[in-house]
């Protein structure tokens, strides 16, 4: 029996083996594409079928929202929503891709500040964004909301972005050590005072007083905004190299390099909560986003941290600057733009819901009815017992304006080099020659920008 | 009848069959492209949807454009280490690992071959780690033996960002290209050692002139491999330095400087002229090395 089938299978290959002359092999790999490929036409993946498809890339904003879709679907029966948390990497990747080919364009999104003007560049009708100008006039939102915040998403004339947050900046110190110091923070009213006492408390590689870097743009940024300078005006000329960059990096660069050192930079994740936590770092700049960051990732350090406003320039000057941000954009390509804005406005112009997320995120809104709520005034035990949302919200009137400019990410790359370079320069030669290479090179980025934006013929 | 005649059928298209998918996938995702960025590189654009011819203007920008010349020296640095430093440890490893009196010699050909298996991503997030200041395990360990205070910040300091990157590269390929190294080891006819030994040559002299000249054909192939490899360098930088070039742009290679002008930019007619130069330049110097090698010679 057993050869009697042995020879009739036999006799089958031979069959098969004239019919498809070219072996076993790619017989079998012929077939696996056959089946996988019919497989996958038969199960197709299911396209989402809600009326709004929202991008986000902060997982804080992400569950806050998540939270509030089902009052927004039970106000607007048969609409559905889905919330989507793309990585910030990728949310500004794929919206651009998405936006080039008019393909997948989710119908409203959340982008960060550093990368919103990226979305400004060339002609008008190319912007994926709808211009919210109209519906913001017709709200009358620019009274109820920071006027400063909708800078950075205006282009030509144009706002593209309902502003999510202020971000007003604070620092954040060690209260414990401050007190073992001495040292009373109601004194310490401008920088001075402040690099005073950090002369004093700063041990070279075991302790410094601030978390400003020395590689990055980000502490001379904002050192910069709360100076009034910044990267463009609101012309979108650059004036990197205007006569108060020039002074801020002049007084930045000896903060973080040389023989008199007081801050240095750990780093983000874990090294950062090892330095606060050893002491080695005994303040750090403290946006409201961060200091949510902050509760999450050092918690060993609930009732030793407390906050202060910034020291300012002069005496009786701004006490914060402002640090990150997000907009919300409606997209072009959205079929249903009137719902998008209804569900815009339930997420940023709700004080109720605005409130219950403050408790979730410490961000600050930017509506500024919502900071009366006694949700932002209510002391947090992890931070002293102060009320943190009181105190943003006193600083978040005066935060100033950051423009927009689709050269913006190149201008905060050649703003890092000139850092790193007068960081370098100063530890190798300190103040021999630094006031002339800084505004040398000050003066070179700034026209590496200016030529790149000479290239633009849109 | 019918019979014969599918069987001529087939033999005169089934090689058109088989090949149709390569030549097509080829077409759409390499000659197309090409093509598209040859037309794309004498227009500045904004994204797909926007274009203004210039002509020559992004070849002369280039020529002027200092950021290029950075990319260009920092990828031509690393590559150099690649060639001059990579290869011979993986060749010195190949020898070390094809010796018979070596116990456990498989173990140590996949433990050095594994971190290749890793993949670049993983590799610049665990090397981020390990470089980081202060609490770094590369820190803690120069500190342990006292050569270096303990917050050296690698990543953040212009000057030790490419060797940091050259370390990192190191590690995850020189046990790939030992692999090469050690099969074409495997493949020199043992008499020549014996022919070379009975006239008495050394162990160095048998390496000099009887294993290089054997391993010649496979040691060319793989510098030309690796020298290409080390122009396309893109993810371990990317992710080590934060999406970025690191400090002073001292780990911009030419491909993070092209993904930059494209796809961050939106700048593709500029992008696809310094694609080119990359491509012509590789191709220059691959010739080269193969016409010095003596490997590339006219099929007669």
């Amino acid at each position: 029996m057993q050869t009697q089938g042995a020879t009739r299978w036999e006799a089958a290959m031979d069959r098969l083996g004239d019919w498809f002359p070219f072996g076993k092999a790619p017989l079998i790999i012929l077939l696996l594409v056959l089946v996988s490929g019919g497989w996958l036409l038969l199960h197709p993946v299911k396209r989402t079928q809600a009326t709004l498809r929202f991008w986000t890339f902060a997982d804080t904003h992400y569950y806050a929202y998540l939270n509030a879709k089902p009052s927004f679907e039970a106000a607007h029966p048969g609409q559905t929503v889905d919330f989507q948390f793309v990585h910030g990497q990728a949310v500004t990747t794929r919206l651009r891709a998405a936006f080039w080919a008019n393909l997948d364009v989710p119908d409203m999104v959340e982008v960060e500040i550093s990368a919103a003007g990226s979305f400004f560049r060339g002609p008008s009708d190319d912007i994926g964004f709808e211009d919210l100008t109209p519906r913001l006039k017709a709200e009358g939102l620019f009274d109820r909301m920071v006027k400063a915040r909708f800078a950075p998403y205006t282009h030509r004339g144009r706002i593209y972005g309902l502003p999510h947050d202020v971000h007003p900046v604070m620092l954040a110190y060690r209260r414990d050590i401050f007190e073992a110091e001495g040292i009373d923070v109601s004194k310490l009213q401008t920088w001075d005072d402040l690099i005073a006492i950090g002369r004093r408390v700063t041990i070279p590689d075991k302790r410094y007083l601030l978390d400003f870097p020395d590689a990055s743009p980000s502490g001379l940024e904002m050192c910069l905004f709360q100076r009034d300078g910044g990267y463009f005006d609101s012309g979108g000329r650059c004036i990197m190299d205007s006569p108060v960059a020039v002074e801020t990096l002049k007084w930045y660069i000896p903060l973080v390099a040389g023989p008199n050192m007081i801050a240095d930079d750990p780093g983000w994740g874990q090294p950062w909560v090892k330095a606060v936590e050893d002491g080695y770092l005994l303040t750090f700049t403290c946006p409201d986003w961060r200091s949510k960051f902050t509760e999450q990732q050092i918690a060993r350090m609930a009732g030793k941290l407390a906050l202060m406003p910034l020291p300012a320039v002069k005496p009786g000057g701004r006490r914060t600057s402002s640090w990150g941000g997000t907009m919300l954009g409606l997209t072009k390509a959205c079929p249903n733009k009137d719902l998008a804005w209804q569900l815009a406005k339930h997420l940023y112009l709700n004080p109720e819901e605005l409130a219950k997320r403050f408790r979730d995120t410490n961000i600050l809104p930017a509506l500024k009815e919502a900071w009366t709520h006694e949700a932002i005034n209510e002391p947090r035990p992890y931070w002293s017992n102060q009320p943190i949302g009181k105190l943003y919200a006193e600083l978040a009137g005066d935060v100033p304006p950051q423009y927009a400019s689709p050269y913006i990410e190149f201008a905060k790359g050649k703003l890092s080099e000139v850092v790193s370079s007068c960081a370098n320069y100063y530890k190798k030669n300190g103040e021999a020659g630094f006031a002339a290479f800084a505004e040398a090179r000050l003066k070179g980025a700034a026209d590496e920008v200016r030529e790149m934006m000479k290239r633009n013929p849109f | 009848m019918l019979g014969s005649a599918y069987y001529r059928w087939q033999h005169k298209y089934a090689p058109y069959l088989f090949t149709a998918p390569f030549l097509l996938t080829f077409a759409v995702f390499a000659l197309y492209p090409m093509a598209k960025s040859l037309v794309l590189a004498f227009y500045i654009t904004s994204g797909p949807k926007s274009q203004v011819f210039v002509g020559l203007g992004n070849f002369a920008f280039m020529l002027r454009d200092p950021n290029f010349y950075v990319a260009v020296k920092n990828t031509a640095v690393f590559a150099l280490f690649s060639v001059f430093l990579q290869l011979p440890l993986s060749l010195g490893l190949a020898v070390l690992l094809n010796a018979k009196f070596l116990k456990l010699r498989n173990a140590f050909r996949f433990g050095f071959f594994s971190p290749y298996l890793l993949g670049q991503v993983f590799v610049a997030v665990l090397f981020s780690v390990i470089f980081a200041p202060r609490l770094g395990l590369l820190n803690r360990a120069l500190a342990a033996v006292a050569l270096m205070p303990s917050n050296t910040d690698w990543l953040g300091d212009p000057d030790r960002v490419m060797p940091a990157l050259v370390l990192t590269a190191l590690w995850m390929y020189v046990g790939f290209n030992m692999i090469y190294f050690l099969a074409a080891l495997q493949a020199v006819d043992k008499d020549l050692y014996d022919a070379a030994a009975v006239d008495g040559a050394g162990p160095f002299q048998r390496f000099v002139h009887v294993t290089l000249p054997s391993i010649k054909p496979v040691a060319v192939f793989v510098v030309v491999l690796s020298t290409i490899g080390s122009f396309q360098l893109f993810e371990l930088p990317y992710l080590m330095l934060r999406n970025g070039p690191g400090p002073e742009q001292a780990g911009l290679t030419i491909v993070m400087y092209l993904y930059q002008k494209g796809f961050e930019a939106g700048d593709l007619g500029y992008a696809s002229v310094v694609g080119w130069s990359l491509a012509l330049g590789v191709l220059g110097i691959s010739l080269l090395q193969m016409r010095l090698a003596g490997t590339w010679k006219r099929e007669t």
